[in-house]
């Protein structure tokens, strides 16, 4: 008889391990109806979360096999095709693990709070008579507000594994562009400001957070948009902002990255000068040619061309 | 000891915009208590709307005429005082609703859209695509962020504690900290959902609907109203019981037999697919029992077919409705008709309100919202969009009436919440140290199994009666059931166990009230006694419990302006 294998990574309070869990393949089943079997019929200390079983109440995200997924919503043949009878289950990561599978919200639930993620309705509002918004207005936000909090986004933030201290969750930026773009919300301004220093510039571009959204969020565009309103709004005296407009001054110059002077524009000369050292590093290694003087790239006028269409179109 | 001035407990609708209420009365500590993270309420699991008289889509609508299809709806057992004040308050708590950030769904003239549904005389149904249970969760979640409400997430309620009928606090679990905790606390709302699960798989309801609240409420002496009426709702998906939205049968999908035909001309000519829940689960299952589904016994099923809908409005009105058919029962209904049959929705009965304006229970400090309790406003039948009415009406009510009880009680015995704390340590050690017993799986699916064939859809005397046995006979079996978990953190299965005796003792009042009420009325349909019966029926019944024997009593309807009348769609 064909059986499925879950290697679960447990966590009892005190001790890491894994244990392995096998059970009868059943046909059209999913991940959750696995960690349900084990639970139910081999070993009832097994602790996760799952509630809604129907992909909107983000209670049971888990990683399987390295990647965050609903386990209500994903279906067993699929990635048993994939990845063959044996699976690797795991709590969802950039969490604390509380036990086995079950990890702790309360500081990404301070961490929202801090962003301010709530509405902050114009003066020409009232509770008592409520707001107007075009429905094309409310399509714009329709997307951010499904967000359900099941934290796969931030599981698989690349930006958060290496350092939570200076990045916030990729649905808080989600949730922040919501209220900027609510039409209802007067507090746009004061919203990009806030998170100026709360690691707008900080996303690594992995895109995993869009690829792994079970709602079809893309935190990471909504990220991009929230930087693009930033230095629309004139705030182009960071680094962040520095590098992305000396990344299309080096596209218009010359069509390519000027690497050495996109350093410099960046963080500026004096804390180029202080980096010195990694540019011997990078020198020995061979990584920079002190000697080469990239020009304009072949077809520049065209790129050029479509920068200003681009242009255009933004007006 | 940890103690608040006002404790929530439940974070779905009811439970945070109670907390929201209590909140802004100064000077209060107010605290919101959850087994599970806030979002995650069964609150999020309501797609399809929220009622309210705001004449966007209809003009001609009104107050009145809510109050009207309410009370027909709920076959005239609902009391017609709570109706009134419910409906009279829902266009303002809609509006709020829009004001604290709820993304609806808009007409052309920018206000919020609203839409046809059961039993409704006029499209009246506010919604944010099929999402608005969701988008309201998380809405009331954001306002309770930026209130600074004190959330304790993931911690549990094992039970209420009161003495000589006044309320003294509580005892929790914190799952986290591995900690049994007890709390002394003047007022507690508790708005912890309904009962469902009573019924396990069969049930549209999240894994936790299983009615810790009433349960708690119940052996803390607080009596139990109309719990023989449990919604089943026409559309869930035949293998899994997840809900596919009324917005579905809304925005115009057809239900077919295994002939192809629009069933419901038979049942509802009038109203068709848009007939009361009560009457189009009813005529589903009469199609399955006389051999009109699709499938035999426990997987027979009906269609629900929206493909004369188009993909553009599939797509813009119902996007989650389609995504769930596609997961779960692999079926796109741009293509493909759905595989459905009744699933158990909600629980019309519940703690006993005694006072509608403060949502009030019989012991001082205790106040109940939402599917928990029974104010009564659904009575035997309650209509689509009216739950999440009903909480942000009502979880305002009990939020208000709960901080102005608190501000008025002093002095009440602490020392009894330390001593059940106590008990349930004890308890603890007791069942998760016992090296015998039943599973509490085996037990639980052996409930949910004469739930749902003897006290189902269709229910006879001599069917409940067999289901009293058996559930009397599992309560027994409880007591000594095995809980093999020592470990104190997060410890899930022990949560499991207690939830399970939280479902045997609601669902022995369900089949207590159920049996005695003979006659058929909305949701309550017998066999043995089709007719409504005013004479000997109209009446709420009441459940009480002392010791462990349940007591039933009776209570008028209030009458006000509609005199009963038969109900026809």
């Amino acid at each position: 008889m064909r059986k499925i294998t879950y290697k679960i990574e447990r966590f009892d309070g005190v001790n890491n391990f894994v244990q392995e869990y096998s059970f009868p393949y059943q046909p059209g089943k999913t991940i959750l109806w696995g960690l349900i079997t084990i639970k139910d019929s081999l070993d009832p200390t097994l602790a996760f979360t799952a509630a809604c079983r129907s992909a909107v109440c983000g209670a049971c995200a888990v990683r399987v096999n390295g990647q965050a997924v609903l386990a209500c919503e994903t279906p067993l043949d699929a990635i048993l095709e994939r990845f063959g009878d044996t699976l690797t289950i795991a709590p969802i990561q950039n969490f604390k693990v509380i036990r086995d599978l079950v990890v702790d919200w309360e500081p990404q639930a301070a961490r929202l709070a801090e962003a301010k993620t709530w509405l902050q309705p114009r003066d020409e509002f009232d509770a008592r008579k409520g707001c107007r918004q075009t429905a094309a207005d409310f399509k714009k936000i329709n997307t951010q507000a499904a967000c359900i909090l099941c934290g796969s986004c931030a599981s698989e933030c690349s930006k958060l594994s290496a350092n939570d201290q200076d990045f916030l969750e990729p649905f808080t930026y989600s949730k922040v562009w919501k209220f900027v773009a609510d039409t209802r919300d007067k507090s746009a301004a004061e919203r990009i400001q806030a998170i100026q220093d709360k690691g707008l510039w900080k996303c690594m571009h992995c895109a995993e957070c869009i690829t792994k959204c079970p709602k079809g969020l893309a935190p990471g565009e909504d990220i991009a948009r929230l930087r693009q309103l930033s230095i629309k709004m004139g705030y182009t005296g960071n680094p962040g902002a520095r590098h992305a407009l000396s990344f299309v001054k080096d596209i218009e110059d010359t069509g390519r990255l000027n690497e050495a002077k996109l350093q410099v524009r960046t963080i500026g000369l004096i804390s180029s000068i202080a980096k010195f050292p990694m540019a011997l590093r990078l020198l020995r290694r061979g990584k920079l040619n002190p000697f080469h003087f990239p020009g304009k790239v072949k077809g520049h006028e065209q790129i050029q061309a479509i920068l200003k269409a681009v242009r255009e179109s933004e007006k | 000891m940890l103690n608040f001035d006002v404790l929530v407990i439940g974070s779905g609708g009811a439970g945070m915009r109670a907390a929201l209420e209590a909140v802004r009365q100064e000077g209060l500590s107010v605290g919101l208590m959850t087994k599970m993270f806030p979002t995650r309420s069964a609150t999020g699991c309501a797609q399809g709307g929220i009622n309210g008289a705001l004449q966007n889509a209809d003009p001609a609508d009104s107050i009145e005429k809510h109050f009207f299809d309410t009370v027909k709806g709920s076959d005239y057992l609902g009391d017609q005082d709570a109706i009134e004040h419910f409906v009279s308050q829902m266009p303002d708590a809609i509006r709020e609703l829009d004001y604290f950030g709820v993304p609806f769904s808009r007409d052309g003239e920018g206000r919020i859209a609203q839409r046809n549904f059961g039993g409704a005389s006029s499209p009246r149904t506010c919604f944010s695509a099929d999402v608005t249970g969701h988008v309201i969760l998380h809405t009331l979640y954001e306002q309770c962020l930026k209130h600074g409400v004190k959330v304790l997430a993931e911690w549990y309620l094992l039970q209420v504690v009161a003495d000589q009928g006044k309320l003294c606090g509580i005892v929790a679990y914190d799952l986290k900290g591995g900690r049994i905790v007890p709390i002394a606390t003047k007022a507690i709302v508790i708005a912890t959902g309904g009962a469902g699960r009573i019924y396990w798989l069969r049930t549209t309801n999240p894994f936790t609907s299983t009615g810790d609240g009433i349960a708690a409420c119940f052996d803390a002496g607080i009596p139990l109203k109309d719990p023989e009426f449990v919604q089943f709702h026409p559309t869930g998906l035949a293998g899994t019981g997840i809900l596919m939205s009324e917005a579905s049968r809304g925005e115009g999908g057809y239900l077919l037999n295994n002939k192809g035909e629009r069933f419901m001309a038979r049942y509802a000519p009038e109203k068709m697919e848009l007939a009361t829940r009560d009457l189009v689960s009813q005529a589903i299952e009469t199609e399955i029992k006389e051999g009109r589904g699709f499938g035999e016994g426990l997987s027979a099923y009906v269609q629900l077919d929206l493909r004369h809908l188009g993909r553009e409005k599939i797509l813009e009105r119902l996007p989650q409705i389609r995504d769930l058919a596609i997961t779960f029962e692999q079926v796109d209904p741009i293509n493909e008709p759905i595989p459905i049959r009744p699933s158990c929705h909600y629980v019309m009965g519940g703690i006993d309100i005694i006072d509608y304006r403060t949502c009030a229970t019989a012991v001082e400090g205790v106040f109940a919202a939402g599917e928990a309790c029974c104010v009564s406003i659904h009575g035997a039948n309650r209509l689509g969009g009216n739950s999440l009415a009903d909480i942000v009406a009502f979880g305002k009510f009990a939020g208000k009436g709960a901080a102005d009880c608190a501000k008025q009680r002093h002095g009440f015995s602490e020392g009894l919440v330390g001593q059940a704390a106590r008990a349930w340590e004890e308890k603890f050690q007791a069942v998760t140290t016992r090296k015998t017993g039943a599973s509490v799986v085996s037990i639980r699916d052996r409930l949910a199994e004469i739930m749902w064939n003897n006290v189902g859809v269709f229910r006879t005397g001599a069917d409940m009666e067999e289901a009293l046995k058996v559930v009397d006979g599992l309560i027994k079996e409880y007591q000594t059931v095995m809980v093999p978990d020592q470990n104190k953190i997060y410890n899930t299965l022990f949560v499991n166990y207690i939830e399970l005796g939280s479902m045997l003792t609601v669902a022995k009042a369900v089949v207590l009230g159920a049996l005695n009420r003979k006659e058929s009325r909305g949701s309550h349909c017998r066999a043995d006694f089709p007719n409504r019966d005013d004479a000997q029926f109209l009446k709420h019944t009441i459940v009480s419990k002392q010791g462990s024997t349940y007591n039933i009593s009776y209570r008028p309807v209030v009458i006000t302006k509609y005199q009963p009348a038969e109900r026809k769609y």
